[in-house]
């Protein structure tokens, strides 16, 4: 790092002031957003932190400027913040990040109150815990400009937050920032969620907050800020016309909103349902973000599997999404070794995207289509008598795969194939015999799950 | 009036008055109360009345707290007019022209009022004491507010803050005491009357800017006050000699005498009722008061139509806390004797003696501030005070005399005087501060008896609003921090305890909460140990306070110069000291956190402070901790009521057997310290969390949780587990429960236990593991081993057994409940790398997963955390079986795992065994034709006891009855084929089939609690 001067780096840092006082006072979310994008590595913000570095007293700048002093309850924790980052502390950057979040909060809320938010004010707001009952009031205010500036005050608390917690979590401490994020965000979203042109913003948050839930492994916590979304209306997929640039975020917002709920239901095994928001993720997902459509692939193909649509090759391929690729082709051969092969090659994998519990109920499909081609070979050898498929077929066929069963067992599993539709006959048990329907025995799931 | 034309004297006097407090019936203020004459007699009558001895302590007490007090009234009026500038512009200048109209009043408010009063009312001879005393009777705590005001005195807007501190801070004494001051002023009004009232509105105003709540605090002093005017009325009135009467119609003030008189109707209840035959309004208000706490406003609003009815009215509310208080002080003495002086002179006295720790904190801020007064002060008229008060005192404790002679030693030296005061401000000061300590980490602490809680509930239950119910929290922070700081919230018998009033609106309800908080709280245990010792100091602190006022006032012209710095220390008492509870609480902490800070330096700081303020540069440090003295001080000496005392007496006497424990209850008391320097750390952490409450910056990590460990002493290996239990005994160690999440009450729960060490823990385990008796029992004995563990913050393999073998014997007597508690538990603990039987447990754990929560995303982590070796575990892996048995509903499967099952996961597979032999029936029925075999159900569905020796018909034939039985149940068709053999219709079923209801289904839908069953399966 180059020698900075005193003077530079006061010079760096007021500017930093003015441009973020300037922003706020002329409600222009394009400049404040970068200036509040602490972790996008901006070369304006590093040389900001490294004066930031060479300037200690930052804090009596915020002070001195008369502008900026209004602001200071957000400007010192933001600079500190700030200069946490570059310097690799995460933990502290995120701490001061959300203080600074906080009384943009408060700030904005003293605007919308008094249209001159005083020190007076965020002292006694914020001093007394009034946050919550300020967020109350955020719900009635209407500048939307400043709600470009918190999506970035949104993405940035997350994004830090898992930076503190990897930091933390390195040092042998508990990581909990994220957790924290987690409940700031809840709160912010509370206070956005309801009518107006904050909904959009709500559904921004709730995204984040997705991000986090999921992180953290308590996607159970996302059912209250769906349903509270979806009791609201909060988007109309028809509203935001896609190419709107002013909604671009909408529909990031929407793409992202689909994807997580998706995938909930992929928890939930709801399949169809799944099925439905993740094609529609897909489908509106951006065409150059390739990784999003990856991640997106990653729980469409499990779903479109278990409800019997196989993903071609090359789509596979071109997702570099391999892990499915012997799935499906157990699946085509009615291979079960290999399913369970691939099941356990990749089950670290797949237990932590959350597929695995999908892809293993993809055994009985694999035994149907076994059955299916033991049937076929059998009606190429008799036809009249192919209809009637002994179980002990089935056993030596299992065995040749390696699979040891018995024939109680494949009984059962048969009883249970059909059970399930995924067999059309009955099961005779003092012959121990299948006796297939001639009619479409191995019906088709065509896009329904099984069991349907 | 005639007051006026003596008040010129009296300037000077009153200061001297109200320094002398006790005993000045000097010929000085006496002539400056020239007005007396009127007094005169009235006071005489009074003198008459009750025996001289006993009328001088009375008086004497009261005497000074009127003088001081009204002296603080005064100066804190025309504190408040200078300083406040434009808030307090109108109270300012409601003042000025009436300081003027009336004469050199500035000075005059102070000592005239208090010469006036005591002059005026009382004889001006010897008698004006005793005068004074009646007056301020009510007022004998007023020392205490004096103090605060002496403390407050540096600045004339100190005053303000002090009244204001003690109508907030101090609950029923506070609100007395100020009440008196507004007796006295009205008493002064009696002679001005305007003047009151500006003094009031000023009041309101300056709280206003303050606080919000500040305007209602005056609002209820200014009843108060009313109220108590009336009470010295009163007694002179309905006595034979009518001091109030003589003196208003002397003073040719009617108007002020009416205004008196009304006060006199509301107030005077108390002396009138004990003392005199009553008048017939008197009467009719006595009767009011004795059935409730508020009769007694009631009463005055009926005997008097007087505009002061108005505030009484709104006042109400507030009043009642207020009457309680007084009820303690007052009624009795007054009904049990015939001669009301006489009990008054006694409570008095004790009252009197209590204050000396009030003084303390007096002492401490005054000797700062008054010092060069009190050089400017002729000496000879505090001696002279001294004396007399001491031939008046006898009856007041030894130590007064000694206190007074002291003093007067003191006022020989001026300078040395003043030293000695500071001396003794810095031996009190580390209690204050420690009990501030305290008080700031009670309520994050939560120390708290379950008596307390039920007491806490109690008050939330009669909430109605958010407004009441923040207000009830924070009347009960600071009852909360008062009886910690007294020692006595685990003494005290919060079942008996009468509720605080609720302030009915936002404005009363500071009041409210500081009259009342007062009044239960206190009985410092601690104080009383040291009473003795200490009483002789802070006496004669107490006077040499008194003396700087008076040097003070005689300097008043002086002073102005002054009266700047006062303001903005004025200003910064307010914001210190905050009126509202709101505020209130906000400076608690800001002490604390201030005090946990400078602590190591405490003592040298005082007593540097002192010096510093000599030089004219007082530190906010330095008055932020007068405040807090004077706030301490205040309270305890409110609760320095002689029932108070008792009850005190009783409680000490307990902890003296308990060995050890006192300190604790004490709240870490500094002197503590060296014998329990875990305490002390204790104390430490508690403030840190509460600081971290604050919002400061602290993270939890920064608190030292390890400093607040117990360690249990109990030997018992047997113990049974409750909840919130014993009260606290000897022997117990009091287990902290500490919800820092929030300051909320609710959050707040605490425990009394006998707790054991681990070592008793561990052979309780054993004996439990090789008892015979029932689930209960061990269950019941386990948690109790739980909860000493979670107490002590035992956390190794002895806790870890302890929950496996919970876990365990839950499983077998199949209470589910208590079983996810244990492994919930156990989860913690292996995280945090504990040994134990961790394979056990992960496959327990994925089983109640799978088999009852299928929560697929919990099995999902679950599954994800297994590593690689525990995969290749016996029960793991079974486990994992299970799981996909489950998931695809391979039945067969499933009952050869259920039978082939390590450790106990059978139990836990029992649980899902119904359901799965069902859905495998309908399954059956669905896929079979045309018949299912039952000897074939009876195997695929582990009906058979032992499936090796499926083929001897013997072994399985019980299960095949089982089976069929099972199948009838639940709506199976069964045929009979030509074999004989038992044959399930495949299709017919497949229609018929159904769950039965559960016979032994309860009506909370968890059969295992109901408890026949329950004690059938675990006996």
């Amino acid at each position: 790092m180059a020698y900075l001067s005193m003077g530079e780096a006061h010079r760096r840092i007021t500017d930093y002031l003015s441009r973020f006082s300037d922003a706020v006072s002329s409600q222009d979310a394009a400049v404040l957003s970068p200036l509040l994008a602490v972790s996008s590595n901006s070369a304006s913000l590093q040389s900001l932190a490294d004066a930031l570095n060479v300037f200690q007293d930052s804090n009596r700048l915020v002070g001195q400027m008369e502008r900026s002093s209004q602001l200071a309850e957000i400007l010192s924790p933001l600079l500190r913040c700030i200069q946490s980052y570059r310097l690799g502390r995460f933990a502290d950057a995120y701490v001061a990040l959300e203080k600074a979040a906080k009384y943009y909060f408060v700030f904005f809320f003293c605007l919308f109150v008094s249209k001159i938010p005083t020190l007076f004010w965020f002292m006694t707001v914020w001093r007394w815990g009034f946050f919550s009952a300020f967020l109350q009031e955020f719900r009635n205010w209407e500048t939307p400009w400043a709600m470009e500036a918190l999506y970035t005050l949104a993405l940035e608390i997350r994004l830090l937050a898992e930076k503190a917690d990897r930091e933390l979590a390195s040092s042998g401490k508990n990581p909990e920032k994220l957790q924290g994020a987690g409940s700031f965000l809840m709160r912010v979203f509370g206070a956005l969620a309801g009518k107006g042109p904050k909904r959009a913003g709500a559904l921004y948050v709730a995204c984040q907050l997705f991000k986090v839930y999921f992180k953290l492994g308590t996607v159970h916590l996302c059912r209250s800020v769906i349903r509270s979304i979806e009791t609201a209306r909060i988007f109309d997929f028809e509203e935001f016309p896609v190419k709107d640039k002013s909604t671009c975020n909408v529909n990031l917002a929407q793409v992202t909103y689909m994807y997580y709920t998706g995938r909930l239901e992929v928890y939930n095994e709801n399949f169809l349902v799944a099925d439905q928001k993740l094609t529609y993720a897909l489908m509106h997902c951006s065409p150059r973000k390739e990784t999003n459509k990856r991640m997106i692939l990653k729980y469409l193909i499990p779903v479109k599997l278990s409800i019997g649509i196989l993903p071609k090759q090359w789509l596979i391929e071109k997702y570099n999404l391999i892990e499915y690729g012997e799935v499906v082709n157990a699946l085509k051969k009615g291979d079960l070794r290999l399913l369970r092969q691939a099941l356990r090659e990749h089950e670290d994998r797949f237990l932590r995207s959350g597929v695995y519990l999908v892809l293993e109920k993809l055994e009985l499909l694999v035994y149907q289509r076994l059955i299916k081609k033991i049937y076929v070979l059998q009606k190429q050898k008799d036809p009249s008598k192919a209809h009637q498929v002994k179980l002990e077929n089935i056993v030596k066929a299992l065995k040749w795969l390696e699979l040891d069963m018995d024939i109680d067992e494949v009984e059962c599993i048969v009883a249970i194939l059909i059970y399930k539709n995924l067999i059309k006959g009955y099961i005779a048990h003092k012959s121990k015999v299948v006796v297939l329907s001639k009619q479409d025995p191995f019906p088709k799931l065509n896009g329904k799950p099984v069991g349907s | 009036m005639t007051s006026q034309g003596v008040e010129p004297v009296v300037a000077v006097d009153s200061r001297s008055t109200e320094a002398v407090d006790v005993g000045q019936p000097h010929g000085y203020s006496y002539p400056s109360s020239h007005p007396g004459p009127q007094s005169l007699p009235s006071s005489s009558g009074q003198l008459t009345v009750s025996s001289s001895g006993y009328h001088y302590d009375p008086q004497r007490q009261m005497s000074v707290s009127g003088d001081t007090q009204e002296g603080i009234n005064t100066a804190s009026h025309a504190s408040t007019s200078t300083n406040l500038g434009a808030e307090n512009a109108q109270a300012y200048s409601g003042y000025v022209p009436y300081s003027s109209s009336t004469v050199p009043y500035n000075y005059t408010s102070v000592g005239y009022q208090n010469s006036f009063y005591g002059y005026h009312l009382q004889g001006n001879d010897s008698s004006t004491q005793q005068i004074g005393g009646d007056q301020n009777s009510g007022a004998a705590y007023q020392p205490l507010s004096t103090f605060q005001n002496s403390g407050s005195y540096v600045a004339p807007t100190s005053y303000l803050g002090t009244y204001y501190n003690a109508g907030d801070n101090q609950t029923g004494t506070g609100y007395e005491t100020n009440s008196y001051n507004y007796q006295t002023s009205l008493w002064n009004d009696g002679n001005y009357h305007s003047y009151p009232y500006h003094h009031y509105s000023s009041y309101t105003t300056s709280s206003t800017s303050s606080a919000q709540s500040s305007a209602t605090i005056s609002g209820n002093s200014l009843y108060y006050q009313q109220q108590y005017n009336n009470w010295p009325y009163y007694q002179s009135q309905p006595a034979p000699i009518v001091n109030g009467a003589a003196g208003l119609e002397n003073t040719s003030a009617t108007s002020l005498q009416s205004a008196g008189y009304s006060a006199e109707g509301a107030s005077s209840g108390y002396p009138y009722i004990s003392n005199q035959p009553p008048p017939p309004g008197t009467t009719s208000w006595r009767e009011d008061s004795r059935p409730s706490g508020m009769p007694s406003f009631q009463g005055k609003e009926a005997v008097t139509p007087y505009h002061l009815n108005k505030n009484w009215e709104a006042v109400a509310p507030g009043m009642q806390t207020h009457h309680i208080n007084q009820s303690s002080y007052f009624q009795q003495p007054l009904n049990s004797t015939p001669l009301p002086n006489e009990k008054h002179a006694n409570e008095q006295k004790v009252l009197y003696s209590l204050a000396p720790n009030l003084q303390h904190a007096a002492s401490n801020q005054v000797p700062e501030n008054f010092q060069p007064p009190l050089q400017t002060v002729p000496l000879t008229e505090t001696r002279q005070v001294s004396k007399m008060q001491i031939p008046t005192n006898p009856r007041i404790a030894p130590n007064v005399g000694v206190s007074m002679l002291k003093t007067q030693k003191e006022s020989c030296i001026v300078s040395a005087a003043t030293k000695p005061a500071y001396i003794s401000v810095s031996v009190p000061k580390p209690s204050n501060q420690s009990s501030s300590e305290d008080a700031a980490g009670a309520i994050t602490k939560g120390t708290f008896p379950p008596s307390f809680c039920a007491y806490v509930e109690r008050s939330f239950a009669r909430c109605k609003d958010d407004a009441q119910r923040s207000a009830n929290q924070s009347i009960l922070k600071q009852m909360i921090t008062m009886a910690t700081a007294d020692g006595t919230l685990f003494t005290k018998n919060w079942d008996t305890e009468p509720l605080f009033s609720l302030p009915v609106d936002q404005s009363q309800q500071s009041l409210v909460s500081d009259s009342s908080l007062p009044t239960h709280k206190r009985s410092p245990t601690r104080r009383k140990s040291r009473w003795e010792p200490i009483a002789d100091e802070k006496l004669g602190e107490k006077l040499t306070s008194v003396d700087s006022h008076s040097a003070i006032d005689a300097r008043w012209g002086q002073v102005e110069a002054a009266e700047k710095k006062v303001d903005s220390k004025i200003s910064e008492s307010k914001s210190v000291n905050g009126w509202g509870g709101f505020k209130y609480a906000s400076f608690q902490q800001q002490s604390a956190l201030q005090k946990f800070g400078q602590r190591p330096n405490k003592k040298q700081r005082f007593s540097d402070t002192s010096s510093v303020t000599e030089n004219g540069d007082p530190s906010s440090d330095s008055d932020k901790e007068q405040n807090l003295t004077k706030y301490y001080a205040s309270a305890i000496a409110l609760a320095n009521s002689p029932e108070e005392k008792r009850k005190r007496e009783n409680r000490f006497k307990r902890f003296e057997k308990g060995q050890g424990n006192q300190a604790e209850l004490t709240n870490f008391r500094p002197k503590t310290a060296g014998g329990g320097s875990m305490y002390t750390r204790r104390a430490g952490a508690l403030l840190k969390a509460k600081s971290y409450e604050d919002g400061c910056n602290k993270a939890v990590e920064d608190i030292d949780w390890d400093s607040l460990t117990v360690k249990g002493t109990c030997q018992e290996i047997e113990k049974r587990y409750l909840r919130l239990t014993s009260a606290p005994d000897p022997s117990t160690v009091i287990v902290i429960c500490i919800t820092l999440y929030s300051s909320d009450m609710h959050d707040l729960h605490t425990s009394f236990l006998d707790v054991r060490p681990e070592e008793v823990l561990e052979k309780a385990l054993q004996m439990v593991q090789s008892s015979q008796k029932n689930y209960l029992y061990k269950c019941d004995q386990l948690k109790s081993i739980r909860q000493d563990l979670t107490v002590q913050r035992i956390q190794n393999a002895l806790t870890v057994k302890v929950y496996e073998t919970h876990a365990r014997l839950a499983l077998e007597a199949g209470d589910l409940p208590e079983f996810n508690q244990c492994l919930s538990q156990l989860k913690r603990l292996y995280a945090e790398g504990i040994q134990g039987c961790y394979m056990e447990f992960a496959a327990y754990n994925l089983l109640s997963i799978i088999l009852h929560s299928n929560n697929k995303s919990d099995l999902l982590s679950s599954m994800t955390r297994l590593s690689a070796k525990a995969k290749d575990d016996e029960a793991v892996k079974h486990s994992l079986a299970v799981h996909s048995a489950v998931s695809s509903g391979n039945f067969i499967l499933f009952f050869r795992l259920y039978k082939t099952a390590p450790n106990l996961n059978t139990f836990l597979m029992d649980l899902y065994v119904e359901k799965m032999r069902f859905e495998a029936v309908q399954c059956m029925s669905k896929s079979y034709r045309p018949v299912i075999p039952v000897s074939y159900i009876t195997c695929a569905l582990g009906f058979s006891k032992a499936i090796q020796m499926e083929d001897s018909q013997d072994t399985s034939i019980d299960g095949v009855e089982e089976c069929e039985e099972w199948l009838r149940a639940h709506g199976a068709v069964l045929t009979v084929d030509n074999n004989g053999e038992l044959q399930l219709d495949a299709k017919a079923s497949s229609t018929t089939l159904y769950m039965p209801e559960q016979e032994d289904a309860v009506a909370h839908g968890d059969a295992s609690l109901a408890v026949d069953d329950f004690l059938t399966r675990t006996s």
